[in-house]
C-alpha cells in the first residue's frame, strides 16, 4: 500500500483540547475547588457546605430542584415507551421520518420562546384558565401558571420529545424477526414488548432518562417562566448569588452541589447500562 | 402485531402530546396578529403592526445582529475545529483517546448552566471582564460535541482508497485533506455549521452568565418577559420559531440527503 506522509496525524484534536482545558474542565475543578475555600483563610474547608446546609431557602432550593427533575424523568420514561413503540412498529417508513420530525422540530427553538408562549396559554387570563372560567364558573382561579407542577408540565414535554427519540432509536435497530419469531411461537404484543423489545431498548431508555434529569435539574429559564420567583429551584438561587451578592465560593458550592447530585443520579443509571449491555 | 384498538389508542396519545407542543406556538401565531394588547378572544382586529415594531425597535434589531455575528463566529470556529478533531479521532491513534473522546462528548452531558457559571467564576478569577466573546468560546464548547460527532461519522463513512490514491500521487497528508476530504464533506460541513448556528442562536443560559452589555437577541427577549409583557414579543417568538425551524430543516435535509 502507499505510504502514509505523516505516519499519524493525531495533532488535529489540539485546537478542541486546548479548549476544552482551559475553557472547560479547568473552570470546573477550579470553581470546585473554590467551594472548599473561606474568604480570608487558607486551607480547605467545608464552611460554604455548612452555610448551605444551614440556610433553609438553600435547601429547600435544592429540594425543588429533585422534585422537579424526578417527576420530570418519571413523566417523561412512562410516555416515551408507548410513543417510541407506536413510531417503531405501527408506522409506514415513510411517515415514520415526518412523524419524529414533527415531534423533535419544536424543540430545535428557543426554550425561552417556548416557556413564554406555555406562559401565556397557562396564565389565568390564558386560553386554559378564560375556557376553565367558561365551563366551570366565573370565580374559577386556575392558578397553575407560577407553580412547581407548572414547571414539572414545561419541562416534561422536553424530557417526553428526548427519551422518545432515545427509546425509539433503540427500538428500530431491532431485528424484525425476533418479534415474528415471538408471534410464531405462540407470543402476543405484550409478551413480544416484554421477552423482546423492553431488554433490548433498555439502554437507550435509560440513557435518555439521564439526559432528561439533567437537563430538568439545571434548568433555569422554565422555572423562572412558569414556575416563577417565590419559590426558586436551585438554578434560580444560583442566578441570584451570581448576579446579585456576587458571593463566588457561595454560587461555586451551589454548583458543586448542582454537580454532586448530577453525579449522584446519574452515574448508579449509567452503571445500569452496563449492566444491560453485560448481560446481553 | 399490535391490535386494530391499541394501535389507533397509541395513534390518538402520539397526535395528542403532538397537539399539546404545538398548541401554544400556534397560539402565540396568532395572537401575534391580534391588535388588542392583550389576549381577548375574539380578537377584536387583524394588525401586522406588531410586525413592525419589531424592526423599528432598534433593541430587537441589534440584538438579532449581535446574535447573528456571535452565532456565526461561534459556528465556524466549532466546525473548523470540530472537523480537524474528527479527522484525527477516525484516522489517528495516540494515547488517552478514550479519554479524550470522553471529554469532547462531555458537555453533552452537563447542565449549560454550570458551564456559564465555571466559565464565569474563572474567568473572574483571571480578571477577565464578561463580553460578547467570552460568551462566543462558552458557546462554542456547547455546540463542539455536535459538530464533531456529525462529522465524525461522515469521515468514517469515506472510502480510505481516495485519501490514499492522493498519497501515491505525491500529495501531502494535509493537501490530500483539503483536495479529498473536504470536498467529500462540504454537505456534512454546511450542515453542521447550521445546526450548529441554530443552537448557538438561541443560546440564553451562558450568553446571560457571561455579558454585561452587549444583548443578544435571547437575552433581549429575556428582559423584556421578566420585567414586563411586549406584545411585540409574540411577533418577535413567531418569527424566530420560524428561523430556527427553517434552519433546523435544511441542516436535517442535508444531513440526510448525503446518506444515500
Amino acid at each position: 500500500m502507499s505510504r502514509q506522509p505523516v505516519a499519524n496525524l493525531w495533532q488535529g484534536i489540539l485546537p478542541a483540547l486546548v479548549l476544552m482545558a482551559g475553557f472547560f474542565l479547568l473552570p470546573i475543578l477550579y470553581t470546585l475547588g473554590l467551594s472548599l475555600t473561606t474568604e480570608g483563610a487558607t486551607g480547605l474547608s467545608l464552611d460554604n457546605y455548612h452555610r448551605f446546609l444551614a440556610e433553609t431557602t438553600l435547601t429547600d432550593a435544592l429540594l425543588r430542584s429533585l422534585i422537579l427533575a424526578i417527576s420530570v424523568v418519571v413523566i417523561a420514561t412512562v410516555l416515551a415507551w408507548p410513543l417510541a413503540w407506536y413510531l417503531a412498529f405501527c408506522v409506514t417508513e415513510r411517515r415514520r421520518v415526518l412523524m419524529l420530525f414533527i415531534l423533535v422540530a419544536p424543540f430545535w427553538t428557543s426554550f425561552t420562546i417556548r416557556a413564554f408562549s406555555w406562559q401565556m396559554v397557562l396564565a389565568d387570563s390564558g386560553i386554559v384558565g378564560t375556557g376553565l372560567r367558561w365551563v366551570v364558573g366565573p370565580d374559577t382561579a386556575f392558578g397553575f401558571l407560577y407553580s412547581l407542577p407548572a414547571s414539572i408540565f414545561g419541562l416534561g414535554l422536553f424530557g417526553i420529545m428526548l427519551v422518545t427519540l432515545m427509546v425509539y432509536s433503540s427500538m428500530v435497530t431491532i431485528d424484525r424477526r425476533l418479534i415474528e419469531a415471538n408471534a410464531v411461537l405462540g407470543g402476543t404484543g405484550w409478551t413480544a414488548f416484554r421477552e423482546v423489545v423492553l431488554p433490548l431498548a433498555l439502554p437507550g431508555w435509560i440513557i435518555g432518562a439521564a439526559l432528561t434529569f439533567i437537563v430538568a435539574v439545571g434548568d433555569y429559564a422554565v422555572p423562572t417562566l412558569l414556575g416563577g420567583g417565590l419559590r426558586p429551584v436551585l438554578a434560580q438561587v444560583m442566578l441570584s448569588v451570581l448576579k446579585g451578592t456576587y458571593d463566588l465560593p457561595m454560587a461555586a458550592t451551589l454548583a458543586s452541589v448542582l454537580v454532586l447530585v448530577i453525579l449522584l443520579c446519574v452515574a448508579p443509571l449509567l452503571l445500569l447500562v452496563r449492566g444491560t449491555r453485560l448481560q446481553s | 402485531m399490535t391490535g386494530a384498538l391499541a394501535s389507533r389508542a397509541l395513534a390518538a396519545l402520539f397526535w395528542g402530546t403532538v397537539a399539546v407542543i404545538y398548541l401554544p406556538i400556534g397560539i402565540m401565531a396568532v395572537f401575534s396578529f391580534s391588535a388588542a394588547r392583550y389576549q381577548i378572544l375574539p380578537i377584536p382586529e387583524y394588525t401586522t403592526e406588531w410586525y413592525g415594531r419589531v424592526f423599528t425597535d432598534g433593541q430587537y434589531t441589534a440584538g438579532f445582529v449581535n446574535s447573528v455575528l456571535l452565532a456565526g463566529s461561534v459556528s465556524l470556529v466549532a466546525t473548523l475545529i470540530g472537523f480537524a478533531c474528527a479527522y484525527s479521532l477516525v484516522n489517528a491513534r495516540f494515547p488517552g483517546k478514550a479519554a479524550f473522546t470522553f471529554l469532547i462528548l462531555a458537555p453533552l452531558a452537563v447542565p449549560l448552566l454550570l458551564v456559564g457559571i465555571a466559565l464565569r467564576i474563572w474567568t473572574t478569577m483571571l480578571g477577565l471582564q464578561p463580553s460578547l466573546p467570552l460568551a462566543g468560546v462558552g458557546q462554542v464548547l456547547y455546540v463542539l460535541p455536535l459538530a464533531v460527532l456529525n462529522l465524525r461519522n461522515r469521515i468514517a463513512q469515506l472510502p480510505k482508497s481516495h485519501e490514499e490514491a492522493a498519497w501515491a500521487l505525491g500529495a501531502s497528508r494535509l493537501r490530500a485533506i483539503v483536495d479529498v476530504i473536504l470536498p467529500a464533506c462540504r454537505a456534512s460541513l454546511i450542515a453542521t455549521f447550521i445546526l450548529c448556528f441554530t443552537f448557538a442562536f438561541d443560546e440564553f443560559v451562558i450568553a446571560y452568565f457571561l455579558t454585561n452589555f452587549s444583548v443578544t437577541l435571547p437575552i433581549k427577549i429575556w428582559t423584556t418577559l421578566v420585567t414586563g409583557f411586549d406584545p411585540t414579543i409574540n411577533a418577535l417568538g413567531t418569527m424566530v420559531f420560524i428561523f430556527s425551524l427553517s434552519l433546523g430543516v435544511t441542516a436535517q435535509w442535508l444531513l440526510m440527503r448525503k446518506v444515500r
